[in-house]
């Protein structure tokens, strides 16, 4: 890391002295007051990430006071050390009191197994919820350990290169930790404004009715989105109950020559054609069509519009709207899961029917 | 008087406390401070000592005009604790003192001893009458733990103490009492007309008291503390002394005696784990193994230097302590303490039941657990309210919020130390934040049954283990798991 880097961090402090030094930086500054809702936890693998998650916690405390806790991780490195800094990120509330959060960070060297846990748990504020945002691919540091004590686990999928074994992981521990944590795949939120745009199509009459006749579904999306579009489908397939009980491993087949294609079957026993396209110069999620008999619905985004476009056309009947469209960037969509509190009913409901997708595509 | 003048006690925690009353301007003027010991210490060699610890510890800084001064009061006392003679010698000092002073002066005594020699520090101070109120001056002895490390042996303890000095005399100190946050429990309950309708089974869940250090056994601790364990160095005094603030009845009046009377009833309402089976479903004990703690490889206990390679005393205990009484029927008190922990911290967190959910419960997702009242002893003392909160925004989205006050930054002023504020008690003669005889002996008898079940048994339950830097064993979460809850995470 850069020595313009750790400036960002702050003050370097020994590791044992933190809530001491961060005492002493809250007694020098009368005018601000120390505001936190929750602990926000970043951890990578990467250990040039803690300049570019500091830039981050500074966005995000904005609109989400936390004490802020990122730890960068160089397990490759020959020797067994730890530095900390600690900082304050202030900004002025209604243009008059300045308030600070607190932000914690760690640079881990070496690989040495439990000294992840004990950084996050010893230097928590206590009762707060801890939001714990993995960046990249889970390792065996992600233990039950760990996971056990965390309120709401936040990572992005498609930065996995296979991530079947990634969601078996996460869902082992969910069953550990006896359903305490709630799980948010920074995929699923990319693709809640797109949910939104679809659901709102389908509160008109006319498209309801076309709903039980669908038996095509054409999706649009970049290749480095796969998680986010199969999280999309599923999330079609569970809300319009396509199989009742959702048994997709029964009810989905791979079409022929289509690595990207696969069936599923309506409450009726309408067979439902689903394909996905990848596209490069395609927005994440880009074009996606639900065809019935007459009927056509069709969400889709121009690659780099901050607008979802929407149109149903039916026999007689046409609607075209607009409205606003998901962030693209990681910080953006975080701030938004963190509006949205520890809440993840719709996509543990989802998470049966993307995993049998995800086994089959 | 200080017996056994030339430990750490007295180096980091006695005169550091005489000092800073000094410089709070709250000790009583006159008082003079004589170090009694084995070791061939000058006065001089005695100050220097005592000016070197202080200046780094003292919570008011150190101050050399102050210093200069109070140094004036400090003598040193040369006497093995089982010599007639140095104590008969000690007494013609002190009569010295009174001459000097002009007339007769009150006494305190200070067992800062290892306990070994309580007996004979005793006797010795009654076979030399310094133990008498004589022409309107009293004499008193504060007694440093462990009273006893069983119920005969602080039975024992406690025959020799009264033998020597009235009940009313004898100061059994427990530090946790003299902690700012320790004694505004009262306050709290007390004085405040929103919880005491709310401090019972009908609205309290549960209750949890954690006691944890990061700190396994620097310093050649491990000698003292593997003869003595977790339960029996912190649980026995610190945490059933908090447990019973907690827990008791309002007293009638603020005396000692009216305050201590609620408390033994409730050391005398714990629900007794007195069979090896009881022991085992309700009390888990463990030691920690290797691990990192502020980054740095920690070895596991049995490693620690002048701890026994096989040992079986425990470096971390967690029990569920029934108390049954009409008040607190069914709820329960989980308490425990281990070293090696993340952070070093004493809590008490008490869990109120969940609001029924007939209004947010139908709510898709889940609704955040319920209020959390806690009282933070140490460090950063204070006291906290988590309360469940709407996010702003047209959905409506909970999430836990907390009311967090800080003695420190509240009050501009730093909270005395438990020592400055116990001294000036036992100077005052005010015992309500020390010990009872009584007290001592019902605790002991609570943790007998649980040592018995442990060390005397054909069928011990195991020693579980832990990683250094975790919160503790699985088998302590299980405690917890089983009836539907978690310890709290601080």
């Amino acid at each position: 890391m850069t020595t313009a880097g750790t400036a960002q961090l702050g003050l370097e402090v020994p590791i044992g002295s933190i809530e001491g030094e961060l005492k002493k930086l809250w007694e020098a500054d009368e005018a601000s007051t120390n505001a936190s809702m929750m602990n926000l936890a970043i951890y990578s693998e990467d250990p040039d990430s803690l300049e570019r998650n500091s830039r981050a916690i500074r966005e995000l405390t904005r609109e989400h006071a936390c004490r802020a806790i990122l730890i960068g991780m160089d397990r490759q490195a020959p020797e067994i050390r730890i530095k900390s800094w600690i900082t304050a990120h202030c900004h002025l509330a209604h243009g008059q009191k300045s308030v600070c959060c607190e932000q914690l960070s760690f640079l881990l060297e070496g690989k040495a197994i439990g000294r992840l846990r004990n950084t996050v748990f010893a230097h928590l504020a206590s009762d707060l919820p801890l939001v714990f945002w993995w960046q990249g691919e889970l390792s065996d540091l992600f233990e039950p350990a760990l996971y056990g004590l965390i309120d709401c686990l936040v990572f992005d999928s498609t930065k996995w290169a296979d991530p079947l074994p990634g969601f078996k992981l996460i869902e082992e521990a969910a069953g550990d930790s006896r359903n305490r944590t709630a799980v948010q795949d920074l995929a699923w939120t990319r693709s809640n404004h797109f949910r939104l745009a679809v659901a709102g199509l389908f509160d008109d009459l006319v498209a309801q009715r076309a709903l039980p006749e669908v038996n095509e579904v054409r999706l649009v999306a970049h290749p480095g989105q796969r998680t986010t579009a199969l999280l999309l489908i599923a999330w079609l397939a569970t809300q319009a109950g396509w199989r009742p009980g959702l048994e997709l491993g029964i009810a989905a087949e791979r079409a022929a020559g289509c690595a990207e294609c696969f069936r599923l079957e309506s409450r009726e026993g309408r067979s439902i054609a689903v394909k996905v396209e990848w596209k490069e110069d395609s927005a994440p999620l880009g074009h996606l069509e639900i065809r019935a008999p007459g009927c056509e619905v069709s969400v889709w985004r121009e690659r780099g519009s901050g607008h979802l476009r929407q149109r149903l056309e039916c026999p007689g009947h046409q609607l075209a709207l607009s409205g606003p469209a998901d962030a693209e960037d990681e910080v953006a969509l975080i701030a938004e899961q963190l509006s949205r509190g520890g809440k993840d009913a719709l996509f543990r409901k989802v998470w049966p029917a993307f995993l049998e997708l995800l086994g089959l595509v | 008087m200080i017996l056994g003048a030339t430990g750490d006690l007295t180096h980091r925690k006695l005169v550091p406390a005489l000092y800073n009353l000094a410089a709070d301007g709250e000790l009583p003027p006159g008082v003079k401070i004589v170090g009694l010991a084995r070791k061939d210490w000058s006065d001089e060699y005695f100050r220097e000592s005592l000016e070197k610890v202080n200046r780094a510890v003292s919570r008011n800084g150190h101050s050399e005009e102050l210093w200069t001064e109070f140094r004036e009061g400090v003598s040193y006392h040369r006497s093995e604790f089982q010599d007639p003679a140095g104590y008969q010698a000690l007494a013609e000092r002190l009569e010295a003192i009174d001459r000097e002073r002009g007339g007769r002066g009150n006494r305190l005594y200070y067992l800062a001893s290892a306990p070994e020699f309580f007996d004979d520090i005793l006797e010795r101070l009654g076979e030399a009458g310094l133990n008498e109120d004589r022409e309107g001056c009293w004499s008193r002895v504060i007694v440093e733990k462990p009273f006893g490390t069983d119920l005969p042996t602080a039975r024992h303890l406690n025959r020799i103490v009264n033998a020597t000095f009235e009940e009313r005399d004898t100061y059994r100190i427990d530090h946790y009492l003299g902690k700012e946050t320790a004694q505004n429990l009262m306050v709290l309950r007390f004085a405040n007309a929103i919880f005491e309708p709310i401090w019972n089974s009908r609205s309290i869940d549960s209750i949890q008291i954690t006691c944890a250090e990061h700190f396994g056994m620097e310093g050649g601790r491990g000698g003292y503390y593997d003869q003595a364990g977790a339960l029996r160095d912190m649980v026995q005094n610190h945490l059933l002394q908090l447990l019973s603030l907690v827990a008791m009845e309002p007293p009638t009046d603020l005396s000692a005696n009216g305050v201590r009377d609620e408390k033994v009833k409730v050391l005398r309402s714990l629900r007794q784990w007195d069979t090896p089976e009881l022991v085992a479903a309700n009390v888990v004990r463990a030691q920690y193994g290797t691990g990192y703690v502020d980054g740095e490889a920690v070895v596991g206990y049995r490693e620690e230097e002048r701890v026994d390679p096989e040992s079986m005393t425990e470096a971390y205990v967690a029990l569920r302590v029934l108390v049954d009484t009409w008040r607190w029927s069914g709820v329960p008190f989980y308490v425990r303490m281990g070293k090696r922990l993340p952070k070093k911290a004493t809590e008490i967190s008490v869990h109120f039941k969940e609001a029924p959910g007939v209004l947010f419960g139908a709510l898709p997702g889940r609704v955040p657990q319920g209020n959390v009242l806690v009282i933070r002893i140490q460090p950063d003392e204070g006291i906290s309210l988590r309360i469940i909160s709407k996010l702003p925004g047209a959905s409506l989205r909970m999430e836990p919020v907390k009311m967090d006050f800080h003695y420190a930054s509240s009050f501009g002023k730093s909270s005395p130390e438990a020592y400055e504020r116990l001294l000036l008690d036992a100077m005052a003669g005010d015992a309500t934040l020390f010990a009872r005889r009584d007290e001592v002996e019902e605790a002991w008898r609570f943790i007998d049954h649980i040592e018995h079940g442990w060390h005397r048994s054909d069928s011990p339950p195991p020693m579980a283990e832990y990683a250094s830097g975790s919160w503790g064993p699985q088998e302590s979460d299980a405690l917890l798991a089983g009836e539907g809850r978690t310890w709290r995470r601080l």
